[in-house]
């Protein structure tokens, strides 16, 4: 076989390869937005139904519409289970949204705005050793539910539990190891010498900082900040110990669409899962590049 | 570093070793006063090692000195060893799942070819998605008369519609295994990609010259210029698999039975099913300690790993 054959033949084989990955990866993805579409008596059909003939937007209004959906018309049981579920649910998935915005949201500012400050003071004045920033990483590598339980007893005694606050304070901190050691990796990308120049023509400090290191490092605190919230958004286990009713956050709130033990409601289920999930891989897509960055704390260089 | 490189006269070197320490201590102390905030919750949970306490007491304070009774009940509880044992398992098992698949597709993808940047942004989508979203769609998936089987007979023999995923016990924790590979494969593979198309060319090319083939080039240089790539990535890996709560939880809550009961899972339904807060804080005490144990002998690790990278990278920008 000569040189040729074999390159064709490995182009073959790698798009051989890539397509059987591509369909494992995007057959539930299809499956939960398909679902999110399907009338409920196609939820549980045998043989499967990969795409409704009835395809409606059903599903999304009965989750996210403030008037309810019309009531399920294939038979008693599934319109009474519907009903059940609408009745104890009502509206709650956009207080759900707007806990996680406001929580992830804040929460992500504050980290990466401290963390930025922090990772500047390491980057040029060592102001954390070597040792201090990998001792932070444990912040993030001991699994929350180990704290869990007396932290919750904490947080009621002085009264934090089911606050915002609360929530906010918690993932300042663990999400604190990542925004650190990202924007320390910007921060190292800026030559010390053009800090210097501007200090020598005649600059402060806090305008060097301000006119030339923060817009040099501006996208990559977007970054950071984007990948940050994909953290806080996503964060189930804190979120169900911390909150009971009045914070309630997406992926929590998902959870609680169990409808009852004889079948789950498969429809308003993806219709808030496709909710929750799509704009964290349009936020994802969009900061592919710096993917890597974040979830090897910087350690990664591309 | 900065503060080296320029020489001053002594006086303003003074002055701004102060200012670094006036800003350094102004940015270190509300960090160290929030974590003096959250000290109560180490002491409480000490507290509740040492004291038998549940819910049906009024007040927390006034229960029970038990000594070291709690430690040694999870300590000789073999239900709580298996469920580290599992621990291990589906950590280890998940991040090897992990590395084969998303190393591989790495090796695939790191030349340039047409429809890269397709597959790649395709590929990261499993990491993109809520633990919980995931928990829910398998759910969706994987009952007996579900897609999964719907799809998959179409490929192989036998009736499938009665293969269960998640009901049969011996089955229940690869199907957790797998899921976890699903949902990470992309971490390793985006660090594996970022490590190979950060490689230097020139070994790659000398080797090729001197007449080796892909395979000996791959062992003999490849691999072990990436091997702080790969240590980072399993560890990584290793580590937040131990923790891996919402997927488990969100799906089958540990069972059927405990067969799928991890260590986390085992944490939640202690406290937070039985009520059980005093074996909780126990357990949770032992499990930190081991857990510290691996961690910082992870970051030893890094620490090495990552040494060897930087100098890597300064050879070879030091070379271009």
């Amino acid at each position: 076989m000569n040189r040729v054959q074999k390159a064709r033949l490995f182009t073959i084989f790698r798009y051989a390869m890539l397509f059987i990955w591509s369909v494992i990866v995007a057959f539930p993805i299809f499956w939960i937005v398909s679902t999110s579409f399907k009338p409920d008596w196609e939820w549980h059909a045998w043989p499967p139904v990969y795409w409704s003939q009835e395809a409606s937007w059903a599903n999304y209004r009965a989750v996210w519409g403030r008037t309810q959906s019309p009531r399920a018309t294939s038979g008693e049981k599934v319109a009474t289970e519907t009903a059940r579920y609408e009745s104890h649910s009502a509206n709650k998935p956009w207080q759900a949204l707007w806990n996680s915005l406001y929580i992830a949201i804040t929460a992500t500012a504050l980290s990466v705005a401290f963390g930025a400050i922090l990772a500047y003071g390491v980057s040029r004045y060592r102001i954390l050793s070597e040792i201090r920033m990998f001792q932070l990483l444990v912040l993030r590598m001991i699994p929350p539910i180990v704290v869990a339980a007396p932290l919750t007893l904490y947080y009621s005694a002085i009264h934090l539990m089911d606050t915002a606050l609360g929530l906010i304070i918690v993932y300042f901190i663990t999400t604190l190891p990542y925004s650190v050691w990202m924007t320390k990796s910007f921060v190292d990308e800026v030559p010390v010498e053009i800090e210097q120049a501007a200090e020598i023509l005649g600059a402060t400090k806090w305008q060097a900082i301000r006119e030339v290191i923060f817009p040099l490092i501006r996208s990559g605190i977007v970054a950071t900040f984007l990948f940050i919230l994909i953290l806080t958004w996503s964060e189930y286990l804190l979120s169900l110990m911390l909150s009971k009713v009045d914070v309630v956050t997406l992926p929590v709130q998902l959870a609680k669409y169990e409808g009852s033990d004889e079948g789950r409601v498969y429809g308003h289920q993806a219709a808030l899962a496709v909710g929750i999930t799509l704009p964290l891989m349009i936020i994802g897509i969009f900061i592919r590049k710096h993917l890597v960055r974040g979830f090897t704390f910087g350690m990664v260089k591309r | 570093m900065a503060t080296a490189t320029i020489a001053q006269p002594k006086g303003r070197r003074s002055t701004r070793a102060r200012g670094v320490r006036v800003f350094k201590w102004s940015v270190l102390s509300p960090l160290i006063l929030l974590f003096a905030f959250l000290i109560p919750v180490f002491l409480l949970q000490i507290y509740f090692s040492f004291h038998s306490w549940t819910v049906y007491l009024s007040t927390w304070f006034d229960a029970e000195y038990v000594g070291l009774e709690l430690f040694q009940e999870v300590l000789t509880e073999g239900r709580f060893w298996r469920a580290m044992g599992r621990s291990l398992l589906f950590a280890g098992l998940s991040t090897l799942g992990c590395f084969i698949c998303g190393f591989a597709l790495a090796l695939l993808m790191y030349k340039p070819f047409r429809g890269q940047a397709f597959f790649y942004i395709l590929f990261i989508l499993p990491m993109l998605t809520v633990p919980v979203v995931i928990a829910y769609t398998a759910d969706m998936l994987l009952y007996e008369k579900g897609p999964i089987n719907g799809f998959l007979s179409y490929f192989l023999p036998g009736d499938l519609s009665k293969f269960t995923w998640l009901a049969n016990p011996d089955v229940a924790i690869f199907t957790i295994i797998l899921l976890e590979i699903w949902n990470w494969t992309p971490f390793v593979f985006i660090i594996m990609l970022a490590g190979l198309s950060s490689l230097p060319t020139e070994p790659v090319e000398a080797a090729r010259i001197l007449g080796a083939n892909r395979l000996q080039i791959f062992r003999e240089i490849q691999l072990p210029l990436l091997r702080p790539v790969i240590f980072l990535a399993l560890i990584l890996r290793f580590l937040e698999a131990m923790a891996e709560f919402p997927k488990t939880w969100g799906l089958i809550q540990g069972g059927p039975g405990t067969a799928t009961e991890t260590i986390p899972i085992y944490l939640y339904f202690t406290t937070w099913v039985s009520f059980d807060i005093s074996k909780g804080a126990a357990m949770s005490y032992v499990v930190m300690v081991i857990m510290i144990f691996i961690v910082l002998t992870a970051i030893y690790v890094l620490r090495r790993e990552k040494r060897a990278l930087d100098a890597l990278h300064e050879t070879s920008r030091a070379e271009a």
